[in-house]
């Protein structure tokens, strides 16, 4: 989509006269350096996060010469974090959580916005505006009323409140692009399936989904970077490091008190963000596309 | 579901008017059973972890600090009285509105600058301005503290090598806040970018050709057709990161826990303080609880202007 | 046992007197020491910082478990962003959770409502080993009753721990000689005085190695700011809870923090708990008040740093020598199923020699509560270099006595002059340039903002 869009572009370009052309590159070229010192910007942290996972605890407390390099590269970090066990168990914990929250808010924002955007009934015109307005209860403000809840679900130190409790950080925002989503398939598609007969589970799951594929990513891909990342639910929550996931993990497992293990710590960090960098840069044109289609109708 | 399948049969049912207009009327009612239920657990979601303990927040917020006996608005007038919580509010709005409007401007042009390069190019660049989004902002924040500890501090390096003195970063009052905001719009910046980027490829090339054929410049496509096409999508994105900054907790724990002197904290940090670390629950949902009119606020005016839009685009 | 919540009987609710007699009904009326615990036990231990503490720990527990037919879990909870303490939170809203809470500081207080009392335990205990000290008890002793033990585990002294050849060479102070690592009173340990503990952080201030002391609001910051305060008499709260700022005292005491703070580094308002430790180790200070946990890790990466470290007694005042003390206790939550294990563990991990056992295995760091274990021999061995942290515990002729800041005002008020760090702030504003009056105003409308 995106290619076809340039070549247009390019073979508009093309037909306009030289000046114009020559104002076009220099605006790409404007464009480019621009860009580039954002990147570098932007990517100064995790720069710097990569440089330190490779220092030795000798060389980050030496304090010789520039932090920014390293002299005695070693993956001692990296392969301490990998044979640990309690790393292993949070990254376990992490992937079983985030895979079943993505799951269960995939499949409630896909049902509700599939029933808001096409079958009315008394309050849906309220309920699709203000799910949106979910958000106004951020979870700074429900942990500490969300303590009994919990307790009383006997779920206290038991990641299985997560499945529970990140599917309210994902779910609003899904079922809002995919209300998006959905109101952009032409009417006349369901009342065709309709009359050949299909029922509305059927027509949402032969013809909705389908069609809104992009728009599903999308949806997942914000899913799961909402519940990979999520950092206060399981720092009030869960204790125990059977069942603490990455985030609270790395922050209680490799600090002790007042010392912070930060070549491991960095390590952890990289290791943690592994699997976000790979859905994004395999998915990324979906997420693009989905939220172009969802998002701006919403 | 059996609804669901039925329908249809109901459709075909032949006959007078009369009965047509029954089986119309079944078939709404059955549709928005059917609708119903399916909206039934975002329902039932929402309001057994988001609705019901947040009313329960509210009933918290008016007992006394052992929880003993209620207090009705006593915490509150208690809270506005406390020159700290004023500084709170104060922070909060700083913090939360100056890191939006910078994410939204920064958002926007990397949004523009993307747009003006060639597609094929744009995968590697958007990858590359996405990660600070990607990375989980509990474990970025925790490298960007490290960048500004006072003993080790990266960024200080640098300036030393250029010959000035140390900065303390989180230090001294002003700066800290600096630094959060920084922290923040660093992280936040690349949703913006990538939102605004899905909006300027949804507005139709025709309508620059026209701006183009009636002599617009650069500036007028932006303010007569870019800016008037995205309006509803930078509403949306400014409430939904404006609510998410205004919640938020882990860069300002993770980079001051609220100090120097309670220079940085926020509505979420101080109410841990002084609910979790002080044990006074009461007043610590109190504090979050300031939150939600502020929010709502803005969320009334973003979302009235984004509605009646979308009515006059429906129109 | 025979009155399981003797404070809360007032208004106790149906409900809750049903689950109460539920609970009671489910374990042996009379207490019987031993022999009679048995079922299952959840225990949450504080996270040692020193790793070899939690399995030293894990053993004793399972070597408790075996013999007494008691399934014992374990969990060790860090400290490190209030997770202990946040913990403690959850389960107290949600009644439920481990058996065993070790509390920090503050937390027995904030949760005596749910907390069985130990008395029995407790006296057992002194009979044997002698007195706590007055922490103990102004911490976890509630209406005259003992709600919590107080452990070794985690329990820390937090003196100065200096380099021995920065303070003799800038500071002409000669802190091996002053505290010797045997038992012996040393004129020169009398001229440790706050005055110079000024005079020494203004001479290695001068030559760039400033004391890297904080201005935070964390705990290292708060002790320091509280062993000051005391060891001037400077009350911020007295004992009846009335605001007692604007005294003599207090302004004397700020006098010399205004000095003081001057010769402390720039960014010493936003340190924390690491922070100092951080400048010791990078070689960057010339003292620090922390327990021997910097050294520990100084030995690891900054070995020629911890062979010139030496630990010792706090700086006396015009009122005395305060060492800041930093308690943990051990307590049996009230909805507990199984308190009779839960007292009896706690009983025998307190003995002397588990809790030797223990402070040997982490070199020393755990402080023990009573008075007559403050002997174990670990610290006269630790090294390099040898006698490092001889006088990390308070020893008798070191006539000093722990403190914990904002003591002696009421728990309920102290916890929040300790945890929202109002004097450690206090000294911050001096050093942003504030004067004194208006440092005294600011912490008398904190102050009343507390007492609600």
């Amino acid at each position: 989509m995106s290619t076809t869009v340039a070549e247009r572009r390019i073979a508009v370009a093309a037909q306009r006269k030289h000046s114009l052309h020559r104002s076009r590159m220099w605006a790409l070229w404007g464009s480019y350096i621009a860009l580039s010192v954002f990147v570098v910007m932007f990517l100064v942290p995790p720069f710097y996060t990569l440089m330190t996972s490779l220092k030795s605890s000798a060389e980050i407390s030496a304090q010789t010469g520039s932090p920014w390099l390293v002299r005695h590269p070693t993956l001692e970090n990296f392969w301490y974090l990998i044979t640990y066990p309690n790393f292993q168990r949070y990254y376990l914990n992490s992937i079983i959580v985030t895979i079943l929250t993505v799951a269960v808010s995939m499949v409630i924002s896909v049902l509700a916005a599939f029933s808001l955007s096409r079958m009315g009934f008394w309050g849906s015109q309220t309920l699709s505006t203000g799910v949106f307005l979910t958000y106004l209860v951020p979870p700074s403000l429900l942990f500490i009323p969300l303590f009994q809840i919990i307790g009383q679900l006997g779920l206290i130190n038991n990641f299985w409140c997560l499945v529970l409790l990140y599917p309210t950080l994902a779910v609003p925002f899904c079922t809002w692009i995919m209300i998006g989503y959905f109101s952009s398939i032409p009417k006349e598609l369901d009342e065709a399936a309709l009359i050949d007969g299909a029922g509305y589970l059927q027509m949402l799951w032969k013809i909705f989904i389908p069609v809104a594929m992009p728009g599903i990513i999308a949806a997942t891909i914000f899913a799961f970077t909402v519940s990979w990342g999520a950092f206060l639910y399981p720092l009030a929550y869960l204790y125990t490091s059977n069942q603490m996931v990455l985030t609270v993990g790395i922050i209680s497992d490799l600090i002790r008190g007042d010392v912070f293990q930060w070549g491991k710590i960095m390590a952890a960090c990289l290791l943690a963000s592994l699997p976000p960098i790979v859905i994004y840069a395999f998915l990324m044109d979906y997420y693009v596309a989905g939220l172009t289609a969802g998002a701006t109708k919403g | 579901m059996a609804d669901g399948t039925s329908v249809p049969i109901d459709v075909i049912a032949p006959g007078q008017v009369r009965a047509r207009r029954n089986t119309m009327q079944r078939f709404a009612q059955r549709r928005s059973t059917t609708g119903f239920f399916l909206c039934l657990p975002l329902i039932l979601l929402i309001a057994a972890f988001v609705i019901y303990p947040a009313f329960y927040a509210i009933y918290l917020s008016m007992l006394n600090k052992k929880m003993t006996a209620f207090v009705g608005l006593g915490n509150f007038q208690f809270l506005l009285k406390r020159h700290t919580f004023q500084l709170v509010i104060f922070q909060s709005c700083l913090f939360a509105v100056t890191s939006v409007v910078l994410k939204a401007v920064i958002g926007f042009i990397l949004a523009h600058l993307m747009h003006n390069i060639p597609g094929k190019n744009q995968r590697i660049w958007r990858g590359l301005l996405l990660v600070p989004w990607v990375i989980p902002l509990a474990l970025s924040t925790l490298t960007w503290w490290w960048m500004f500890d006072p003993s080790y501090s990266a960024f200080n390096w640098v300036l030393n090598q250029f010959g000035i003195d140390n900065v303390p970063w989180l230090g001294v009052g002003w700066t800290a806040r600096f630094c959060t905001i920084a922290v923040n719009v660093w992280y936040g910046t690349p949703f913006f970018m990538i939102m605004y980027l899905a909006a300027l490829k949804s507005v139709p090339e025709q309508l620059y050709e026209a701006a183009a054929i009636d002599g617009a410049n650069t500036i007028q496509k932006l303010f007569f057709v870019t800016l008037p096409m995205m309006r509803n999508i930078i509403a949306i994105t400014v409430l939904f990161s404006l609510i998410v900054t205004f919640a938020d907790f882990d860069i300002v724990r993770i980079l001051t826990a609220g100090g120097p002197q309670d220079m940085t904290h926020v509505f979420a940090t101080y109410a841990f303080q002084i609910g979790i670390q002080s044990g006074d629950i009461p007043l610590g949902a109190a504090d979050s609880l300031f939150m939600f009119p502020i929010l709502a606020f803005a969320a009334f005016f973003v979302l009235r202007g984004v509605t009646r839009r979308t009515k006059e685009i429906a129109a | 046992m025979t009155a399981p919540e003797p404070q809360a009987v007032g208004k106790m609710t149906r409900r809750r007197a049903l689950k109460v007699t539920a609970a009671s009904a489910a374990l042996p009326l009379v207490h019987i020491r031993s022999g009679r615990a048995a079922g299952k036990l959840s225990i949450a231990f504080w996270d040692h910082w020193v790793p070899a503490g939690n399995a030293a720990m894990q053993k004793q527990v399972d070597a408790w478990a075996a013999k007494n037919h008691v399934e014992v879990q374990a969990d060790f909870i860090t400290s490190n962003g209030q997770k202990n303490i946040l913990t403690i939170a959850a389960e107290h809203q949600a009644r439920t959770g481990h058996d065993v809470q070790t509390f920090p500081t503050w937390e027995v207080h904030n949760n005596a409502d749910l907390i069985e009392p130990i008395d029995d335990v407790m006296k057992r205990l002194m009979d044997k080993y002698g007195q706590v000290n007055q922490v103990c008890e102004y911490l976890a002793k509630v209406n005259g009753k003992w709600l919590a033990v107080p452990t070794s585990s985690g329990t820390q002294y937090k003196g100065p721990c200096g380099r021995i050849s920065v303070l003799k060479e800038k500071a002409g102070l000669d802190v091996v000689s002053m505290y010797p690592a045997r038992a012996e009173h040393t004129a020169a340990s009398d001229a440790w005085t706050w005055d110079a503990h000024y005079k020494a952080a203004e001479a290695c201030a001068k030559a760039g190695i400033p004391f890297a002391i904080g201005l935070g609001q964390t705990s290292d910051s708060v002790d320091f700011a509280g062993t000051l305060f005391r060891a001037h008499g400077a009350e911020l709260v007295d004992k009846d809870g009335n605001v007692t700022v604007k005294s003599d005292k207090v302004r004397a005491v700020l006098e010399y923090a205004q000095k003081l703070v001057k010769v402390l580094p720039d960014d010493a308002v936003s340190y924390d708990d690491a922070s100092n430790n951080r400048a010791l180790i990078s070689g960057k200070s010339a003292l620090i008040w922390n327990p021997p946990s910097a050294w520990a890790v100084a030995k690891r990466d900054a070995p020629q740093v911890a062979a010139d470290c030496w630990t010792f007694p706090a700086p006396t005042g015009p009122e005395g020598r305060f060492l800041p003390y930093l308690p943990y206790f051990w307590g049996v939550w009230s909805f507990s199923q199984n308190k009779t294990a839960g007292k009896e563990l706690i009983e025998a991990l307190m003995q002397r020699e588990p809790v030797e056992q223990r402070c040997t295995e982490v070199s020393g760091y755990d402080v023990p509560p009573f008075t007559t274990m403050l002997d174990f021999k670990i610290w006269s061995e630790v090294e390099p270099p040898k006698g490092t942290v001889y006088n990390y515990p308070i020893r008798p002729f070191h006539k000093a006595s722990a403190h914990i800041a904002a003591m002696p005002a009421p728990p309920e008020i102290a916890v929040q002059i300790y945890n929202r760090g109002t004097m450690p702030t206090m000294l911050a504003k001096l050093k942003s340039g504030q004067s004194i009056d208006q440092v005294i105003s600011w912490a008398s409308d904190e102050l009343e903002g507390f007492a609600r």
